[in-house]
């Protein structure tokens, strides 16, 4: 009964499957602002959603999206855990696995 | 300063209610709404040479406080609701030939029935302060999930829920190319640009719901479909407009409707025009600025489109200068302008060149020598 009226932590902490790489995101934030905030090289475009370069996939954890990810990702992507980092709001500590060497550019 | 940064954006709500109450009173008061539309312009054109930046502390944090903004933006959608409820009520006064007297209430005196010229007066008002719901629609697209909803709301109020899924998925991605229908190519007018932007728009909404529907093996003829449910939305406006009035109510509804996504769209043109982007991400050189104070604190700084569509998770509040190209002037002044094609063409010319020459890349220069000015 009590732990529905405790207040969720101010922070998360975000670890990066497969590296030592870890930061924290401030409750409500994005994990792709607080990735960039902590200067970690996340491949990003458009930041709104809609390009799908950020995408990485949630291992362990919770997150809360803010737009609907089928626009963008596949079913079967969505079912391995794929989501969008400018999208995802982190709802829990979180283990993550994302690509950070695709951070070229690429067309429109 | 915190009271000062948040309160200079409530102008569009302050006005807007002015306007239903003009509309209530009724006789010349009808007018109001298109009164304080030109009386705007005329502040606007004033003071276009007053830029301001953004305004922070000093460990940089904004003044603006995100519940009270975002509670203002939430409860415009009951406003608009409200506009169209008063204009809804004068219909139905004019087409039950109402007797045009006055009459008091709590020791107000208002006009009990409309003439026909006065019905066009808040016809237009509706329309024009309608078309001003695109600032809280727009700033709602992006940001937060319970926002979504509440921008196709308020949008769909104007038939235009497609609206916020098309720039999101399509205006931001694809800006400055050929494929948004938001970027009006040198040589369009803002007349041809509205239709043209609106139907692309829709037609996109439509084809993205298409293909997220076929991903999941669902036909596109499916409640679930948003385009259509979007469209759905604006049934109550059509059902209220049609009991209100009839053929004269469902004038007065496409009238609405007609200037506001014709505002719509005029932001679209203004914030884009001629601007041309051939690979790569978008830069703040991609977007024209707006952002003389009036316009900045009118528009909730929808004007700032550089650094918008760079940063296009950022909270309107926090939006700032980044020297990106800027007309120089604000929305309603370069309004005026536009709706003179020969007279826009003349004034952006010298904007173009010096697009082309500061900030136009080598691929972006040879496209837009295909174009004539």
């Amino acid at each position: 009964m009590l732990n529905f009226f405790r207040r969720s932590p101010a922070n998360f902490a975000v670890n990066l499957a497969e590296s030592d790489i870890s930061f924290n995101v401030e409750r409500g934030d994005s994990l792709l602002s607080s990735a960039l905030g902590a200067g970690v090289p996340w491949p990003f475009k458009c930041k709104v959603g809609s390009c799908g370069k950020c995408k990485c996939r949630l291992v362990d954890g919770k997150i809360k999206p803010q737009l609907d990810f089928g626009y963008v990702l596949d079913i079967s992507e969505i079912k391995q855990g794929y989501i969008l980092a400018c999208q995802s709001v982190p709802k829990s500590d979180i283990t993550v696995s994302v690509n950070l060497n695709e951070n070229e550019m690429d067309g429109k | 300063m915190k009271f000062y940064v948040n309160a200079r954006y409530l102008i569009v709500p302050f006005m807007s209610l002015i306007a239903i109450v003009g509309i209530l009173f009724g006789g010349s008061f009808a007018w109001v709404g298109v009164g304080l539309f030109a009386l705007n312009t005329l502040i606007d054109t004033l003071t276009k040479n007053i830029h301001l930046a953004a305004d922070f502390d000093d460990s940089g944090e904004s003044y603006g406080i995100k519940k009270l903004q975002y509670s203002v933006m939430f409860l415009m959608l009951p406003v608009f609701i409200a506009l169209q409820v008063v204009l809804a009520y004068r219909i139905f006064q004019y087409n039950a030939d109402a007797p045009i007297v006055i009459n008091s209430f709590l020791g107000l005196s208002y006009q009990a029935g409309i003439s026909g010229f006065n019905l066009i007066g808040a016809t237009v008002s509706s329309g024009l302060w309608a078309g001003l719901g695109i600032i809280y629609g727009h700033e709602l697209s992006h940001n937060k999930k319970e926002g979504f909803l509440v921008s196709r709301l308020i949008m769909a109020l104007s038939g235009a829920a497609h609206f916020t899924y098309a720039h999101v998925y399509n205006h931001h991605l694809d800006l400055g190319h050929e494929d948004d229908p938001a970027t009006a190519p040198r040589g369009r007018n803002i007349y041809t640009h509205a239709w043209l932007s609106h139907m692309g728009q829709s037609r996109f909404s439509y084809i993205l719901e298409q293909q997220r529907l076929r991903k999941r093996g669902s036909s596109a003829l499916n409640i679930d479909n948003r385009w259509i449910l979007g469209y759905l939305y604006s049934l109550p406006s059509i059902v209220l407009f049609v009991w209100a009035g009839g053929g004269v109510g469902v004038a007065a509804l496409f009238s609405v409707w007609v200037i506001a996504n014709f505002l719509l769209e005029a932001l679209n043109f203004m914030g884009h025009y001629g601007l041309i982007r051939k690979d790569g991400p978008v830069e703040h050189r991609h977007s024209w600025d707006n952002d003389s104070v009036f316009t900045s604190w009118f528009f909730i700084e929808i004007g700032r489109q550089c650094d918008h569509h760079v940063r296009g998770e950022t909270y309107f509040w926090e939006l700032d200068d980044v020297e990106g190209p800027n007309y120089g002037i604000g929305y309603f002044s370069l309004f005026v302008i536009t709706l003179i094609p020969p007279l826009f063409r003349v004034y952006v010319q010298k904007h173009l060149e010096n697009w082309d020459e500061k900030y136009a890349s080598a691929e972006e220069k040879l496209i837009a020598q295909k174009f004539a000015y």
